[in-house]
């Protein structure tokens, strides 16, 4: 057989074998089988000294071209192959993206407190400090000084807390004590009014204390955010517009809002404040006792007796308070069955917030 | 309150719309609670009359009328279109008034009328007999109305029956709104019209009659601030029968019921206006000589009195008592009267008794006997001590009128009256500019002068922007000029107010430091996988004892004086026990992994003060696991280290310096399991203590397994926290890590030698970390462990080669094994 047609049998059969290579290994076989260093093409261009002159041209051309086709073979087979090996690998990696993440447990924020970062950034908004006070007062700083009447029956040892006076003063109200468990945030305000300079634009958001039997509507203990505002110059219109942003911020820009005529001695004039009904959008509900409305704070002008006692000028100065229960509001933007599930504790309870 | 409007229609107009009368009533201050419609009972019943009348072709006593029941049943057209009716009544005519129930009524006795056949022929309505409606027992036949009674008219208006009560909530500071005329003379503010006052005219009724008694009677105020004012008069000969109709449905329509006709009689003038009355039986005041003295004094201690309801009551020094020498206490001033002196149907004569008693005792009163009348809920607002004469006088003559008898007259005027303390009318001045700024609104000065005149105000004025105004005795909180604008306000309306914002230029929301070290706790705690909850204050009295703690070992308790219960009657000095409750509240409904935590206030009371120290707390508890077995999570038991985590990572958070944690003993932390305790310490400061929960203190709040807590000072965390760790450059060259392994006793912890290890290393070693405790009595030996540990290596300005690496590192393993006695294994 003539070397020419040996080298293309060469060249035939080795491509047929890269075509049935399978795997990269058995590919790396062939290559190195016929184009390694000892392969069997590799040694024609080895014995090309054996090979007759007049031939060798010829023979060269045709040792390299084979080797030429041979290579790309390879080189095209083991790209098809690695194509492939990957495929089979991205195949096998595949799962089942609907199992569920790696998740790092997150905590949650007790709805009360959740409501009352909300409203607390809304009055930071509009430039007031958050003062809490503190939870246990003087009769004085809890009713007197915020003008209740000295026989108000908010002050009885059937609604107020009181606690053991330990002074040794001889209590000046209840006769055993007139320390007390605050019924409102209200305090932290008269302390304001004592002792910082004017004008004052503060929330009170915090505890207070009522002696109410814990019941799915009521709780011994709960939360209020109080604002006070004294400043020159304040006006009705200013509480309005102040109430009625805050309305807006805490329950949506659509709800509406209403200012009823009421009676609190801490404030003159004093209004109640409604916000149109959510479940019914004003038309009258279960929700809102057919009424349209939900009744959501007591605001008012601060009495000028409450200045006064505070060493305030009512002539120079005038100012605006309200408050609102922060549970109510809780309530009404949240679904909360009981109340007391607030401080139940219960991890199923707690995590939905 | 309850307010008939038909009544009060009387003296005021009343509008038909009585939705927009109730929005208007709740915006200018008096709250609607409910609203009854009184006559809805006769809905879809007509007056009608019967057009034709024809026998029923099937039936001998059946009747087929066609009858006009005018606007109540209109045709295709519009128009009134009459009804076919089968009727069996034999009654009526061609022609007749009558009654009838339209398809839809309901009569009493469930009755629904519906359209029906009657032997083939279709009825549209039923016409009614008095009995079928309730009304009487007549049943001979249908009810024949008048010939003029108007056709197809709601039966309830024809009746006069149809009325809408009102329940109202009277603030505080109204009491003249507690009466029909007080509330007309509101109306009329409210809608700018003018309103009739019936007392005028119904004091002048009075006719004083016969002769001045021969017996003495007299009135004697003991202490004129527990009774400003008592007034009496002697009505004799009445007979106490039954009320008139008019009467009897008025009281009825205000929920009141009617007794004989002089109590309803001071009832009616209580709710007429607002003057509480009391009306005795003159013979039981009476002593054996005929002589009626009346003392208005202070009970006294341990005094009994049998008051109206029946019930006994002992009476105490602060309560105030109408009294006779010989009786002693016959009623309770302001609050109700006595048994034995009530009016009965054996009465014949009358002391009738109209006065003013202080607030605030009857208040007290009412509240420490638990028994609050109409008459103590006006007393303790403020009755008006002007006027009672007349008031007094209406309630006479209305007696006579009512109940016969007349009305002797006594001593000079006729009557009785004591006056030793006379309410002054308040002179208030009001300046239109202050209170047009004040309010942010122009309202006009007619608005303002009109306003006031009608609520009983006499204004003079304006000179230079000032009105002079003279506030009505009635009306005890209009006392300052404040409280005019306030009247004002209220009926010029809030909602017209423009809205504004406050225009200072003075302020600024910001933080304060303390909320900012709160929120970064919160987000801390929170990204640690623990969730917030709130626990109660007030806890029980042996919680100290449960965490094996001394009574006083947090401080004095603040004790409660009136808990609602025991398990509720200290102020809490721990946050753990209430955290405690939760998780056992947690494993009892089967919720095994808890992560919770509570910022809140803990209260100790100290001696000789009296505010108790309050402090915030941080403090948390983890049981069971962060999270339940999964797919692709072992879940691991919360341990020790789970919290010391969550209080490294605070320190992390607050770049709080120099922390370092002891071991906390038995004695220290008896709540704690000894050996799992440490205390959290920054730059020597004690911040807190984190822990597990000692197995008794766990079993003492019924909490099963191991529990992690940890407890914090919020005061120490911002006092020791930094706004921000120093900064170091980033590296920019490589490092050289060795792992090293020490094999020491026990006791020696991984503090101390990293500390060792640290001073030894030099400026070359960046980072201490160990990766691995190992224990095993054969390889490592009893009593020690095997602490292997990654070094790095690395200098900042150059790379490291590996000869220096190594004589650090050599000199690092022989510092620390000298140190230690650790034995170093490879």
């Amino acid at each position: 057989m003539a070397l020419t047609d040996e080298l293309e049998k060469l060249r035939a059969d080795t491509l047929e074998q890269v075509a049935c290579a399978d795997d990269l290994k058995s590919l790396d076989e062939v290559r190195v089988a016929v184009v390694g260093k000892s392969g069997t093409l590799t040694g024609y261009l080895r014995n090309m000294g054996n090979v007759p002159k007049e031939e060798r041209a010829d023979v060269g051309k045709a040792v390299n071209a084979a080797r030429q086709a041979v290579e790309d073979a390879i080189e095209a087979r083991r790209a098809e192959l690695a194509a492939a090996e990957l495929d089979a690998r991205i195949q096998a990696g595949a799962v089942d993206i609907t199992l569920p993440g790696r998740v790092q447990q997150l905590g949650s924020r007790h709805l009360i407190n959740r409501m009352i970062d909300e409203l607390n950034d809304i009055f930071l908004g509009l430039g007031y400090t958050v003062e809490s006070g503190f939870e246990v007062e003087t009769d004085y700083y809890n009713f007197t000084a915020l003008n209740a009447p000295a026989d108000h029956p908010s002050r009885s040892m059937q609604d107020t807390f009181y606690v053991k006076d330990l002074s040794g003063d001889a209590a000046s109200v209840r006769g055993e004590s007139d320390v007390l468990l605050r019924t409102q945030t209200s305090g932290a305000q008269v302390h304001a009014m004592e002792d910082w300079e004017l004008p004052i634009y503060m929330v009170s958001p915090g505890k207070v204390y009522r002696r109410d039997v814990a019941d799915p509507s009521h709780l011994p203990q709960f939360h209020q955010i109080e604002g006070l505002v004294v400043d020159k110059g304040i006006t009705f219109g200013d509480l309005k517009g102040t109430l009625e942003y805050v309305c807006r911020a805490i329950f949506g820009p659509d709800r509406l809002t209403r200012f009823r005529a009421h009676y609190f001695p801490f404030t003159e004039p004093s209004a109640e404040v409604d916000v149109s009904c959510a479940v019914c959008g004003g038309k009258g509900c279960r929700m809102c006792k057919h009424t349209g409305w939900l009744e959501i704070l007591g605001c008012g002008m601060v009495d000028p007796n409450v200045l006064q006692m505070s060493g305030i000028d009512p002539e120079q100065y005038s100012g605006f308070a309200f408050g609102m229960g922060i549970e109510r509001i809780a309530c009404l933007k949240y679904n909360v069955p009981d109340l007391r599930m607030l401080l139940e504790g219960d991890m199923r309870f707690l995590r939905q917030f | 309150m309850l307010v008939s409007l038909k009544w009060l229609d009387e003296y005021v107009n009343v509008p038909d719309d009585i939705q927009a009368l109730c929005d208007r009533l709740d915006l200018t201050g008096t709250g609607v609670e409910g609203v009854e419609r009184v006559g809805d009972a006769f809905a879809n019943i007509v007056t009608a009359q019967v057009l034709s009348k024809e026998k029923h072709p099937d039936s001998d006593h059946l009747w087929m009328c066609r009858v006009d029941v005018g606007a109540a049943n209109l045709g295709d057209d519009g128009k009134p279109e009459p009804l076919q009716i089968v009727c069996g009544a034999q009654n009526f005519n061609e022609g007749d008034h009558i009654v009838t129930a339209l398809v839809g009524a309901e009569l009493p006795g469930d009755i629904k009328i519906k359209k029906s056949k009657l032997r083939g022929v279709t009825s549209f309505g039923m016409n009614c007999s008095e009995r079928e409606l309730g009304l009487g027992a007549g049943h001979d036949g249908i009810m024949i109305l008048p010939d003029d009674a108007p056709v197809g008219m709601p039966l309830a208006d024809y009746l006069g029956k149809s009325d809408t009560v009102l329940d109202l909530e009277i603030t505080p500071n109204r009491p003249d709104c507690l009466s029909m005329v007080g509330m007309a003379r509101e109306v009329g503010a409210m809608y700018q019209e003018n309103w009739t006052d019936p007392l005028p005219e119904a004091a002048a009724r009075l006719q004083l009659a016969g002769e001045t008694p021969d017996h003495r009677v007299s009135v004697t105020i003991e202490d004129a601030a527990r009774c400003p004012r008592y007034t009496a008069r002697v009505i004799r000969g009445v007979k106490i029968g039954p009320s008139p109709d008019w009467m009897v449905e008025r009281l009825a329509a205000i929920g009141q019921r009617s007794i004989n006709n002089i109590v309803d009689v001071t009832n009616y003038i209580l709710f007429l206006y607002g003057q509480p009355l009391h009306a005795f039986d003159m013979t039981k005041l009476a002593d054996a000589d005929g002589n009626v003295d009346v003392v208005v004094r202070a009970a006294r201690e341990g005094e009994r009195l049998q008051t109206l309801d029946g019930q006994d009551r002992v009476l105490t020094e602060d309560m105030t008592v109408i009294a006779t020498p010989h009786a002693g206490a016959v009623a309770l001033a302001g609050v109700m009267g006595g048994l034995e002196s009530e009016v009965t149907d054996a009465t014949t004569d009358i002391f009738l008794e109209a006065a003013t008693f202080e607030a605030g005792r009857t208040s007290r009163t009412s509240r420490n006997l638990g028994l609050i009348s109409e008459s103590s809920m006006r007393y303790e607002r403020g009755v008006d001590d002007h006027g009672m004469l007349e008031r007094s006088a209406a309630a006479a003559a209305l007696m006579v009128a009512v109940a016969g008898g007349q009305v002797m007259p006594l001593a000079d005027d006729g009557f009785i009256d004591e006056w030793p303390l006379c309410s002054q009318p308040a002179h208030l001045p009001f300046r239109i500019d202050r209170f047009c700024s004040f309010v942010g609104a122009d309202i006009p000065e007619d608005f303002i002068e009109d306003a006031l005149g009608r609520l009983g105000c006499t204004v003079e004025g304006p000179t230079e922007g000032l009105f002079q105004v003279v506030a009505p005795t009635f009306r005890p909180d209009l006392e300052r000029e404040i409280d005019l604008y306030e009247e004002v306000l209220r009926l010029w309306g809030m909602d017209r107010i423009p809205s504004t914002l406050p225009a200072s230029p003075h302020r600024v929301g910001a933080r304060t430091q303390r909320q900012q070290t709160s929120a970064k706790v919160n987000e801390v705690l929170r990204a640690a996988g623990l969730n917030e909850t709130m626990t109660y204050s007030f806890v029980e009295p042996g919680d100290m004892a449960r965490l094996r703690l001394d009574e006083e070992a947090a401080g004095l308790a603040v004790e409660l004086l009136n808990p609602l219960n025991t398990e509720q009657s200290v102020m809490r000095r721990m946050l753990l026990p209430g955290l405690l409750r939760s998780l056992a509240y947690n494993q009892r409904r089967g919720v095994s992994n808890v992560q919770l935590y509570e910022m809140g206030t803990v209260f100790h009371a100290v001696q000789g003060r009296k505010h108790p120290k309050e402090r915030t707390k941080v403090a948390g508890i983890l049981s069971g696991s962060m999270q339940p077995k999964a797919w692709n999570n072992s879940p691991t038991v919360f341990d020790f280290f789970d919290g010391k985590g969550v209080l490294e990572s605070i320190a992390y958070e607050l770049a709080l310096p120099k922390i370092r944690f002891k071991a906390l003993n038995a004695q220290e932390a008896p709540y704690l399991q000894p050996g799992r305790a440490a205390q959290m310490l920054a730059e020597g400061s004690a911040i807190g203590w984190v822990g597990e929960v000692h197995p008794l203190v766990a079993a003492a709040f019924d909490v099963e397994g191991v529990v992690v807590a940890f407890e914090l000072d919020m005061d120490a965390l911002e006092k020791a926290a930094r706004q921000a760790r120093p900064s170091e450059e980033v590296p920019t060259f490589p490092p050289v890590e060795v792992d090293q392994n020490f094999v020491v006793d026990e006791d020696v912890t991984h503090e101390k030698l990293t500390q060792i290890m640290t001073s030894a290393g030099g400026k070359l070693l960046e980072d201490v970390r160990l990766f691995d405790v190992y224990r095993d009595d054969e390889r490592v030996g009893a009593g020690k462990k095997s602490m292997a540990y990654t070094l790095t290596y690395r200098a900042s300005d150059r790379t490291l080669t590996a000869d220096e690496v190594e004589r650090a590192h050599e000199r690092l393993v022989k510092k620390t094994a000298d140190a230690t006695g650790a034995e170093v294994r490879s």
